[in-house]
């Protein structure tokens, strides 16, 4: 199942990751400064404080059933706040801690509305919020999205955000941008000449556009930016690049945005299969037809990335979701040699990279950086790939191998749900991957919603896993994970003892007359209904859980209490 | 001519609410209410025929939509989903609701000229119980037609 490309590498991760564990615990917990990734690239030290016995051994909650379907229901959490983000439906929100102030930047789904701050409909964008204080946000700015083509919004939106100091960057004095701060965004979703974007955000209540780094995509997703280094990984496709995919029609092109004013392209990058040249008339299976020319996965050609998470120079891996919500594959590689892949010299180059490896690579160029790869079943596709390194195994503090207290480094994938009220697929959940040996990932857990009480695919809209938290926040990181559920809402795991996962708490937003309906077929007859859809959890640098909805109700601003709250305070305070 | 008063009024009372929430000090904390009046009528809203009426037709018929949609990520569209909708605001002797119009579908393609309704509903803002509010959807033969 797992394909073994770089060798060696597992011993030269293991003397990184001591390296990284010094850093971060020297690392601020919280603030602009912060060390972890994307803004650095040191990680969170993780310590046991669960009794050997683990989650097993514990009393064993019970998990409240939710309420009807028009009300919130929630457990072990508390609502801070609330703002309705123009009833505009957010695909991602990110929080960023600017000088002080906690800003909100949701990127949209597409469409139109009202903007009272202009008083013009407009093209769903950027929504920039201030959450300081999280009793009242106050909505700063909407950037717009793109217009319709055609009168259609098929092609508009702008999904995705992300954002970095200017200061943490290389050069920033040289480059002027020290003190500032940058967001990068996708614009537009699906039409001839789609982007990605940069603004400059520091002032987030009046942001100015400073550059457009590539134009004439489609199907721009969902990008990562390390703001220690400046290198981006952004998603899209494009329709004249030749790159080809199943389904999502998207890959990766790596800038250097250290310099945000100056864009430097590095390479384009995918899944063997996915490439220009590829044959996809003939090419076989790498799974069991290994070959020069061959196709990772379980369609040919492989379903196109979702969204990489890079954890930074340190740890020096990318971790790569494909196929979003089928026929998927988890692809982890060597960021070094990701990036410097297409160079005959220096760190991470390939001697043997070909003429063209930065824009139409060949299959030994995209297999340079490739640690190893993870075939999901056609049922279930990559969507998010979040990594916690070295969380304690309870069970295994004293007794096992030389008695050692043993740790994992987990990977946690989810797939995505797609339909309306289950109907024409499978169940869509999330897992949990041991990457302890990363060339071997193995499964360790699963993460599930069960579908009863709560009657989750009689309620209307989407339900299954979509979304991985990405931010990291110490207090949580090995502790909690949290999975954006769709209609089932927020949903957070104790996972002190990753081989059994514990439901925690959760929360599921009332609809609202803002709520956009979804309607779907059975059997012939067609109805809609009122449901929120979580589309994304996320943490802010004090602990503050923001649920964004995807059907337009807006964002909640949660607080974790009572055992939730418990299971990220030291053993002693428990 | 007294409809198009009562449309003007509509939009009046609309500029008003949002001038209201645009000096709200909890910016935008709270959800801009629906209009006070039904603009809605039920007779307009029958003229709304799913697989017929075009996007051109449905704004001469109920105005320009109080917001517009595409769930739709990835560029593409989910199998049975609409690939576009436009949501109306009303209210009536039993609450707030709003009309819902789906556009398109997952088998039509993208970028053409296709503009058709394919679903229109009118769901109450509190819809009771895990029913749905039953939509209005073309004829099976005429859906066919839509997907050439």
């Amino acid at each position: 199942m797992f394909h073994i490309h770089v060798p060696r590498l597992a011993k030269g991760f293991g003397c990184s990751f001591f390296l990284v564990l010094g850093i971060a615990s020297q690392a601020p917990a919280q603030g602009p400064a912060a060390a972890y990734p994307p803004y650095g690239s040191a990680i969170p030290v993780i310590t046991n404080t669960e009794h050997r016995s683990g989650a097993v051994g514990e009393d064993t909650q019970k998990m409240p059933p939710p309420n009807g379907p028009n009300e919130e229901s929630i457990w072990n959490m508390k609502v801070e706040g609330f703002n309705d983000n123009q009833a505009r439906p957010i695909y991602q929100p990110l929080i960023v801690n600017q000088n002080g102030r906690e800003i909100m930047y949701n990127g949209n789904l597409s469409g139109t509305a009202m903007n009272p701050l202009t008083g013009v409909s407009e093209s769903n964008g950027t929504s920039i919020i201030d959450v300081t204080n999280v009793k009242r946000p106050k909505f700063l700015f909407h950037i717009p999205g793109p217009d319709p083509i055609n009168g259609s919004f098929a092609a508009a939106g702008a999904q995705m955000v992300r954002v970095c100091p200017g200061s943490s960057m290389p050069n920033a004095a040289a480059n002027g941008i020290a003190g500032k701060f940058f967001l990068l965004r996708a614009f537009g979703n699906a039409g001839a000449n789609e982007s990605h974007q940069i603004w400059d955000v520091t002032e987030p209540s009046a942001p100015k556009f400073l550059t457009t780094i590539i134009s004439g995509l489609s199907n721009t997703h969902k990008s990562w930016w390390e703001c220690d280094t400046g290198i981006a990984y952004l998603v899209a496709g494009s329709k004249s690049d030749g790159w080809q995919q199943s389904g999502s029609t998207q890959h990766v092109y790596i800038y250097d945005l250290s310099n945000p004013a100056k864009p430097q392209f590095i390479r384009q990058f995918g899944l063997p299969g996915q490439q220009p040249t590829a044959s996809v008339a003939t090419q076989q299976p790498c799974l069991n037809a290994p070959s020069d020319t061959c196709f990772e996965g379980t369609t040919n050609p492989p379903g196109g990335v979702h969204g990489p998470i890079s954890m930074g120079t340190v740890v020096n891996r990318v971790y790569m979701p494909y196929g979003v919500g089928s026929s998927g594959v988890i692809q982890i590689d060597d960021r070094m040699k990701l990036i410097n892949g297409c160079k005959a010299t220096g760190p991470g180059s390939n001697p043997n990279a070909s003429p063209n490896c930065q824009n139409s690579p060949t299959q030994a160029d995209l297999l340079w950086p490739q640690v190893s790869w993870v075939t999901m079943n056609p049922e279930n596709g990559g969507h998010s790939s979040m990594p916690v390194f070295n969380v304690p195994i309870p069970e295994a503090q004293s007794n096992f191998g030389d008695g050692t207290p043993e740790s994992k480094s987990l990977l946690f994938v989810s797939s995505e749900g797609t339909a309306n009220n289950c109907f024409g697929q499978a169940p869509h959940d999330a897992w949990i991957l041991d990457i302890a040996n990363e060339q071997t990932p193995w499964p360790m857990a699963t993460l599930n919603v069960p579908q009863f009480p709560g009657n989750f695919c009689g309620k209307g809209a989407r339900f299954g896993a979509h979304a991985v938290t990405e931010q990291i926040y110490p207090p949580y990181y090995g502790k909690i994970i949290s999975v954006s559920w769709f209609n089932a809402g927020v949903r957070v795991w104790d996972i002190r003892d990753p081989k059994n996962p514990k439901p925690l708490a959760y929360f599921i937003q009332a609809p609202t007359s803002n709520t956009a309906a979804s309607c779907s077929t059975i059997n012939g007859v067609t109805n809609c209904f009122n449901a929120t859809m979580n589309d994304y959890v996320e943490y802010d640098d004090r602990g503050f859980i923001y649920a964004a909805d995807r059907a337009g109700t807006g964002v909640t601003i949660l607080s974790l209490t009572g055992e939730a709250r418990n299971a990220i305070l030291p053993q002693s305070e428990q | 001519m007294r409809i198009q008063m009562l449309v003007y009024c509509a939009g009046l009372a609309l500029c008003f609410l949002g001038t209201t929430a645009a000096r709200s000090e909890d910016g935008w904390a709270k959800v801009i209410p629906p209009p006070s009046v039904d603009t809605i009528s039920a007779a307009k809203l029958a003229k709304v025929q799913p697989g017929t009426s075009t996007k051109t037709e449905v704004q001469a018929l109920l105005g320009a939509p109080w917001r517009i949609l595409q769930f739709n990520d990835c560029g593409m569209s989910m199998p049975g989903q609409a690939d576009e909708s436009w949501d109306y605001r009303g209210r009536n002797a039993k609450g707030t609701y709003r009309v819902h119009i789906e556009f398109d579908d997952s088998d039509v393609a993208r970028f053409d000229d296709s503009d058709v309704a394919r679903l229109v509903a009118k769901i109450p803002d509190r819809a009771a119980g895990t029913k749905g509010t039953r939509a209005k959807t073309a004829p099976p033969d005429m859906k066919v037609a839509m997907k050439m």
